[in-house]
């Protein structure tokens, strides 16, 4: 049956690329005719995704499209393909949200910078790329798509040349991030010799016939570490650190929010589609491990960063560790937070990249140790970075709560149905994890935010409309995500996690009815995602009105004495010893206030010696940071050919 | 003979390896990334060769059950490849060079502001 919608995937890729093409053309004559074509193109596949929820969420449609109309002979994919389940869509919103947010926040973020056309073009082909991924029913183009994604990634990282770092932490991620593509390549080049097919379902449905292939297993593997690196996944962590850090925010909330998404849905597909093996218990190990790894190493890391964007990217990189945990776990449960969380991470990332992103472009400075006290400046930027700080922690009613709630539940339902320990651990670990995220970001708030105002930002602005609009967007979404949980379920992550459990389906859409059937192909029937996951709002709704009723008072009762010590002096603030006088005794301590960095000196000294192996560990030496890389390639590469 | 060709590959993507991880001058890293990337392409190129086959240049007519032809699709797949792989090569010298001017070195020890 032919419908008008059946076109929107290629039309929403091709908008994208198309507008970069336009936009370098037009924007060097007039830099506003480059920005309503970016506008434009980033809006239309919007739009078309939004379209698409209906056929493809709820009435459970699967959209394929053959480029040049090559469909498969004899059971033989020859032609390039489109094909969009419930999954592939869920990422494509998640994708086709940031993307518009960011290209309007960056109409105004980037008003500081020169060449801007070729910002918005490097830009747009990012987005086309990222969207072409996630819709691509055909391997060898997800890799050409991780390919553009990388390059106009590295560019936009490096976008401002004279920036500290900027070069270098682009230098990196793509001198490693290459690595990670040919990863790709290899297991592309062993699948392709084993099956002899590129064609995502094909795959698919090819795999049962070949249980037991060493060179699948080590495609797997070479494929897995690959997607691993476009999630920026403990080992390769670093480069999400150096490149956040580095690049304009607007680009920061496309690397957290989108980037590490790919790398997400590449990792999903992958084991519940292409291979099947998420319930094999050493591959489920496997990608429960570097998850949990990567949640707790990357939160502790946190803990030691002097620069806000920095310090973001390591807990971007945690939450993506929290979603490929409870992957790992081949529960629908699992699976459904998993997806979830990687939802509410880039709307709750986004937001706190945007509202960093603002503190720089009004102060120009993203030091921890010498902001502070901007709440009294910018004080619609602190309500919405207090937003996404409380989503990010997990406090209700936000939809961090939601999703890490769903997590817990998963990770401890697998811990007492497999009578398994380590799942056990890792819901533990998952804990932790959130406690410390919520610590790290009241040094956040406590450096940037509150505390004293420094006398050369005593004239900061506000940031104007135009960039806090884009921001309120996420902040909205944070709240809707995270008080509607069951209509979440119900119409998004149902969808996409019967998808994932229905094979068959997805291999018959592509390759003709019965195709699945004849290769012996498992598909088990996901009625309802159990919704046990759900909260109520409401009660909580109470509890949070009685500690903001709380907090007010304290604060009204507070605030008189506050008035007098606003500024620090400049003489104060060369004293090297003055702020931590609140430590011991003498006069200042009185007033003097604690400062973000230090308010948890204590867990820092006890931890003193991990600290200093992380220090080490993190030398910024891009030859270490490949050996890291090699190192997890050869260890999945020997679990994977041993173990399976 | 198509062990040697395996073994050429792994040798080339081995060699790169090492040449990432052990030089501390960027345009030896890039050398190393290259010779990475050249490692994959003869591999892509190997899965799709088939002794004695001819090369895949066929019109229609000419098209039979009988021709024996190496599988085209891999070599399409490395030119691709190749495209990409040169575009690294470019974007990481060009890297380079403004770290050189940013930095004064190429010595990766001494590029390491960001960490930690």
């Amino acid at each position: 049956m032919e419908q008008f919608w059946n076109e929107f995937p290629i039309l929403s890729v091709i908008t994208l690329f198309l507008g970069a093409f336009l936009t370098s053309l037009v924007g060097r004559a007039s830099e506003k005719a480059g920005r309503v074509v970016s506008g434009i193109a980033v809006t239309a596949p919007l739009a078309m995704m939004l379209c698409l929820i209906r056929p493809v969420m709820l009435q459970g449609q699967i959209i394929t499209y053959w480029l040049g109309g090559w469909e498969p002979v004899e059971g033989w994919a020859i032609g390039i393909c489109l094909e969009v389940d419930a999954l592939s869509l869920f990422f494509a919103l998640i994708v086709t949200v940031a993307v518009f947010v960011s290209c309007f926040y960056a109409f105004t973020y980037m008003n500081h910078d020169d060449a801007l056309s070729n910002y918005y073009t490097l830009f747009l082909m990012l987005s086309g790329s990222v969207l072409g991924l996630v819709l691509s029913g055909d391997l060898f183009n997800v890799f050409v798509m991780i390919e553009i994604m990388t390059f106009t990634a590295v560019a936009l990282t490096a976008f401002r040349t004279t920036y500290e770092g900027a070069l270098e932490g682009a230098f990196k991620y793509l001198a490693v991030g290459s690595l990670g593509s040919t990863c790709v390549l290899v297991g592309i080049a062993m699948t392709y010799s084993q099956l002899h097919t590129l064609n995502l379902a094909q795959i698919a449905a090819l795999v049962p016939a070949f249980r037991g292939n060493t060179v699948l297993h080590m495609a797997f593997a070479f494929l897995f570490v690959g997607f691993g690196t476009k999630a920026f996944l403990f080992p390769f962590h670093p480069l999400a650190a150096d490149a956040h850090a580095v690049a304009p925010a607007s680009i920061s909330l496309m690397i957290s929010g989108v980037l590490t998404k790919c790398g997400v849905y590449g990792i999903i597909r992958l084991i519940y589609v292409l291979f099947q093996n998420a319930n094999v218990v050493t591959v489920s190990y496997l990608v429960t491990g570097f998850g949990a790894v990567s949640m707790f190493v990357c939160v502790t890391m946190a803990f030691n960063q002097h620069n806000f964007k920095r310090l973001l990217a390591f807990h971007s990189i945690s939450q993506v560790g929290y979603v490929i945990t409870v992957a790992g776990l081949s529960s629908a449960l699992g699976l459904g937070a998993g997806l979830y969380h990687a939802m509410n991470h880039t709307i709750f990332k986004g937001l706190l990249f945007l509202t960093a992103g603002a503190v720089q472009h009004q102060t120009g400075s993203l030091d921890l140790d010498r902001l502070g006290g901007l709440s009294r400046r910018m004080p619609k930027t602190t309500a919405l970075f207090l937003i996404g700080a409380a989503s990010i922690s997990g406090l209700p009613p936000f939809n961090g709560f939601a999703s890490k709630w769903m997590i817990y539940q998963a990770t401890f339902t697998a811990g007492l149905i497999h009578h398994n320990l380590f799942y056990l651990a890792v819901c533990v670990c998952a804990l932790i994890t959130s406690v410390l995220t919520l610590a790290s970001f009241i040094k956040v708030t406590q450096s940037v935010f509150f505390g004293q105002l420094p006398a050369e930002y005593a004239g900061v602005e506000e940031v104007p409309l135009s960039m806090r609009a884009p921001m309120w967007v996420l902040a909205a979404l944070c709240l809707l995500t995270g008080i509607f949980p069951a209509q979440i379920q119900r119409f998004l992550l149902t969808p996409a996690v019967s998808a994932v459990a229905n094979i068959p389906a997805y291999v018959d859409a592509a390759m003709g009815e019965g195709y699945a059937a004849a290769h012996g192909v498992p598909g088990a029937e996901v009625s309802a995602l159990p919704v046990g996951g759900a909260w109520s709002p409401l009660s909580w709704l109470a509890l949070l009105f009685s500690v903001t009723c709380a907090v007010a008072i304290v604060a009204i009762l507070g605030s008189a004495r506050d008035e007098a010590h606003e500024y620090i002096s400049q003489t104060q603030d060369g004293a090297a010893g003055a702020k931590y006088d609140s430590f011991f005794s003498g006069e200042e301590a009185v007033y003097s206030q604690v400062g973000g960095s230090d308010l948890f000196w204590g867990f820092k000294h006890n931890w003193k010696r991990y600290f200093a192996v992380m220090q080490r560990w993190h030398s910024g030496i891009v030859n270490d940071y490949t050996l890291y890389g090699v190192a997890a390639i050869a260890f999945v590469l020997l679990v994977c050919t041993l173990a399976l | 003979m198509m062990i040697v060709n395996y073994v050429g590959c792994f040798a080339l993507i081995a060699l790169g390896v090492y040449c990432m991880v052990t030089k501390h001058d960027l345009i030896k890293v890039v050398i190393g990334m290259s010779l990475v990337d050249y490692g994959a392409n003869l591999m892509v190129v190997t899965v799709g060769f088939h002794p004695g086959g001819t090369a895949p240049i066929f019109t229609i007519s000419e098209l039979s059950r009988a021709s024996f032809f190496v599988d085209p699709i891999p070599q399409a797949l490395t030119l691709t490849s190749i495209v990409i792989g040169a575009c690294t090569t470019a974007m990481s010298l060009s890297l380079c060079m403004m770290l050189k001017r940013q930095y004064g070195t190429l010595d990766t020890r001494e590029i390491r502001r960001l960490r930690g």
